[in-house]
């Protein structure tokens, strides 16, 4: 690939933004590449839509740039620049039907009746709510109603779209689908995409990249598996998914082996070292309950087995999630496929820390 | 629970019967006490109205109508009124939207400041601008001697400029209301696909509001046919409906045609009323709820911005000099021509002596209007008998009711034997009781609202009976609406004119009605210093609902929270 080639289609350089002496963004850079879709997530108070408000025109930056495909767009109005939103509570004209809403944007764009009317069907085809242009907002389903605002965002071809926290007025099994039918409708048009959400796994589930963010800071940008796998920091491993962190100082360092030795409060734990690593280095285990194996049983020839008591047991079916007391210390586990195995409280168990597990440097 | 419990008492004898009884039904018989008195206050004066508009010597007779229909003044007095309402409602209407525009969607710094003087009106009587006006353009006007600036200002156009200046407020809080309530994120979806801020308001904002502005043009219409005050003070020659009225009965001594003529108008103010309650409700635009979003300030197009800012500042100037002249006169000789410092105006005996006699008269009707109005709104929605809407409905037409027509109707009912009253204070108190009761009851409503009714059942559950219940958690939750409808209520009947201006005996004179005749007589320096003590008594009364409600909103939530735990 050339340079050239590669130009990101949305560049977002060293946003300032303050309301009153508040800095609610503190130097936002990034770059989103064509076709991508990006999920900007966080907790709230976080600074997530007040970014997207300010790539869309609504809300003025007070220091930086946005570049949208290679012009500087951050002095535009809303209706003069190539992004369009999805506002979380969808925005529909109540007073239009669903086809006028679609049209709305190609009618002030001074459309043909006749070519509006094609490219209104056209969209309703889309988002699969054909037949359905006549009728008024307030008659549709929420599901149907979420389809209207990305019909009518798309009308006019943007270079970037914007999703406010589309799916968080769904219910729960709806959310699911209308997620998974934006991302296939977003690869079909391979179509530069910004998703809002406080909501993880939502992030995780739909996006090629997340960026996660914390008091108007970038913590981390990186793919669903690098966030879940190799967080940056303790926020980031905490805000995705359950941990469990363990404390430790580094005792033995076997390079030739390419292992680690680390003291913790449930002892010593054997572990593969993802970068550098010195005797008497602090760090902190971040171990994901899924991945530690629990059984009655000591097992045989494996490391990283402790013995522990069970403290709650609570039978999910799929799983059973346990809080495991190792030497005073809280363990949580993710036992999954249960059955027959399912342990009760007090009962006397043996939990192995896989060795792959990720490491935190504290400075 | 009450009724439930009354089966397990014992019930030995004929007292303890009649007391279950009592305690069972008590709400019951309150609401039939209270339905008793709108309908002695409140309907039978209309009918009474209505009832001397058609009773001829022999028997029914429509030969008053006739005289209306036949005879051009009157009808053109009809005309006249429909007109101004019509002017009026359209130009409060452009007004206070673009007052409501600017304080809602425009520049931070100027949001307060034009806030505070679209409802600097509310404090003052209406008539307040008719005086200006006369300061500003009468006959020894500042702008007619002075400037020479010549503008028969008696006549229709005084009275549309009076009524308009002192309407924009109703106007505005409606519009601004139903304005802050719609979601910004429906403009700004528009603005994102690609629409101008004209285009905005054209195709989203004003479709939008219309239920909102159809609503607050209607209150507008109502008010301004019925408001008396600007009208009589201003029409000259010109006649209207409301000034004719009382020309009718008190100059001319003809009730029969005054019955008439206040027919003619309640007629488009019932409709407007029913139209109000009725056709309006239900009919706003649902849309999705989601996290509320603050509207931020938006770059204004200089197309949206300069128009709006015009309006607005020539509507807010013209007010502002209205409140300076009349202010300024209460204190000169002769305003513009002679401004020698004086206080005479303020220290005039007559005036003072209206005054008290107002205050005296206000606070009767707001003590005797809260108590009713806070009864009203228990029965109202705690009560379970058949007809209860229809006491809601009669407790809050009394606003839609021109008080020329209530005052009337008192001079019509209450004349004789068995409720022998004109001449009386409580003539004078009972018709602001009943006309301003909307705004108790309603606050009482709203309060009940608030709490649930298992506070009172866990009451009765823990052995009280019905008054205890009532005395004990009742009326401490419902104290503040108490306390609202009372100063509400004095508020409101100590600037009262167009009820009282008819039932006033001579030797007992109230301030409105001294403002009245000062206007008209052309003592134009004791009018403006009695209508500034009125703007000083209703400043006052503002100050003290204000920091009640901040006090006793904090109360209520100890309270509740005392009674919970």
């Amino acid at each position: 690939m050339s340079p050239s080639y590669s130009m990101p289609m949305l560049i977002l350089n060293d946003i300032h933004k303050f309301y009153d002496r508040l800095e609610v963004l503190k130097g936002i850079s990034m770059d989103v590449n064509k076709g991508e879709l990006v999920t900007f997530v966080g907790p709230s108070g976080c600074g997530k839509t007040t970014l997207l408000r300010i790539i869309g025109g609504f809300t003025p930056l007070d220091s930086g740039e946005v570049i949208l495909d290679g012009q500087k767009i951050d002095h535009l109005p809303p209706n003069l620049r190539d992004t369009r939103i999805c506002f979380q509570n969808y925005a529909l004209f109540p007073h239009m039907t669903v086809a006028e809403n679609i049209g709305y944007g190609l009618k002030i764009k001074k459309w043909k009746k006749s070519k509006v009317q094609e490219r209104v069907e056209e969209l309703l085809k889309l988002v699969q709510l054909e037949g359905l242009g006549g009728r008024m907002i307030d008659k549709l389903s929420g599901g149907q109603q979420q389809r209207v605002a990305l019909a009518r965002a798309l009308s006019l071809e943007p270079k970037v779209l914007l999703l406010d926290e589309p799916l968080s007025n769904l219910d729960a099994n709806l959310r699911l689908t209308m997620r998974g039918e934006i991302r296939k409708l977003q690869e079909r048009l391979k179509i530069t995409t910004i998703f809002v959400t406080h909501d993880q796994f939502e992030a995780m589930s739909i996006s090629d990249r997340i960026v996660v963010m914390k008091e108007g800071i970038i913590q981390q940008v990186g793919s669903p598996i690098e966030i879940y796998e190799r967080p940056a920091n303790e926020f980031i491993a905490g805000f995705v998914g359950f941990v469990n962190f363990l404390d430790g100082t580094v005792e033995k360092v076997d390079i030739g082996l390419g292992k680690a030795t680390t003291s913790t409060p449930i002892g010593e734990v054997h572990f593969v070292p993802e970068w550098n690593i010195n005797v008497g280095d602090r760090v902190k285990l971040v171990v994901r309950p899924e991945t530690i194996d629990i059984s009655g049983a000591e097992p045989v020839g494996m490391n990283n087995t402790f013995q522990g008591e069970v403290e709650i047991g609570m039978y999910v079916g799929s799983l059973a999630k346990y809080t495991v007391l190792v030497k005073g210390q809280k363990i949580i586990i993710d036992q999954p496929n249960p059955r027959e195995t399912f342990f009760r409280p007090k009962e006397k168990i043996y939990l192995s820390i896989p060795e792959n597990i990720h490491v935190l440097r504290i400075n | 629970m009450a009724r439930a419990e009354s089966l397990y008492v014992p019930q030995s004898n004929l007292w303890g019967r009649l007391k279950t009884f009592i305690n069972a039904e008590l709400v019951n018989i309150f609401a039939a006490l209270l339905f008793l008195l709108l309908v002695i206050f409140l309907l039978y004066p209309i009918i009474a109205v209505l009832i001397k508009s058609v009773k001829g010597p022999q028997g029914l007779t429509l030969s008053y109508y006739l005289k209306f229909l036949i005879k051009g003044y009157y009808f053109r007095s009809l005309t006249n009124t429909l007109l101004l309402g019509f002017i009026n409602t359209v130009v409060c209407s452009v007004v206070g939207f673009c007052l409501a525009y600017l304080t809602t969607r425009g520049p931070l710094g100027l949001r307060k400041p034009l806030k505070i003087v679209s409802m600097m009106p509310l404090i003052a009587p209406p008539y307040l601008f008719a005086i200006s006006l006369i300061i500003l353009f009468g006959h020894n006007g500042i702008m007619t001697k002075v400037f020479g600036i010549k503008w028969s200002l008696y006549g229709f156009t005084g009275v549309v400029v009076a009524q308009t200046l002192a309407f924009i407020p109703l106007a505005y809080l409606m519009i601004e209301n139903t304005l802050r309530s719609l979601n910004p994120n429906l403009e700004e979806s528009a603005y994102d696909l690609g629409a101008s801020e004209t285009t905005i308001i054209r195709t989203i904002t004003i479709p939008l509001l219309a239920p909102g502005i159809l609503k607050a043009g209607l209150l507008v219409f109502v008010m301004t046919i019925a408001e008396f005050g600007n009208a009589a003070i201003l029409g000259g020659r010109t006649p209207f409906l409301a000034p004719d009225t009382y020309t009718m009965i008190v100059g001319e001594a003809d009730f029969e045609m005054g019955s008439v003529l206040s027919v003619v108008l309640i007629i488009p103010c019932i409709i407007i009323f029913f139209l109000h309650n009725y056709l309006l409700t239900g009919k706003k635009f649902t849309t999705i709820g989601g996290k509320p979003v603050a509207s931020e300030p938006r770059k204004m197009t200089p197309f949206v911005k300069f128009p709006f800012l015009l309006i607005s500042c020539f509507a807010g100037l013209a007010i502002v000099i209205s409140f300076g002249v009349v202010l300024f006169a209460s204190f000169t000789k002769i305003l513009g021509i002679n401004n020698q410092f004086v206080l005479s105006h303020i220290k005039n005996f007559d005036s003072n002596l209206a005054i008290y006699n107002s205050i005296k008269v206000s606070l009767i009707a707001a003590l005797i209007g809260a108590i009713i109005g806070t009864l009203l709104a228990y029965v109202i929605v705690r009560g379970k008998f058949f007809g209860r809407s229809f006491i809601e409905m009669v407790s809050l037409s009394g606003f839609a009711l021109p008080g020329t027509v209530i005052g009337i109707g008192y001079l019509l009912a209450f004349n004789a034997p068995p409720f022998k009253l004109t001449g009386g204070i409580m003539i004078l108190a009972l018709n602001c009781v009943f006309r301003f009761l909307a705004v108790g009851v309603e606050a009482g409503i709203s309060k009940l609202h608030q709490i649930s009714i298992e506070i009172e059942e866990a009451s009765s559950d823990l052995g009280a009976n019905f008054l205890t219940t009532f005395y004990k958690i009742v009326l401490p939750i419902m104290f503040p609406a108490f306390i609202a409808g009372f100063i509400y209520t004095f508020m409101t009947a100590i600037v009262s004119l167009s009820a009282v201006v008819f039932l006033v005996s001579p030797g007992f004179e109230l301030a409105a009605v001294k403002i009245f005749d000062a206007a008209v007589y052309g003592e134009i320096g004791v009018a403006s210093a009695t209508t500034m003590k009125l703007v000083v008594i209703v400043i006052i009364c503002m100050i003290i609902l204000n920091f009640l409600t901040k006090k006793t909103g904090f109360d209520i939530s100890r309270k509740k929270g005392s009674v919970t735990v």
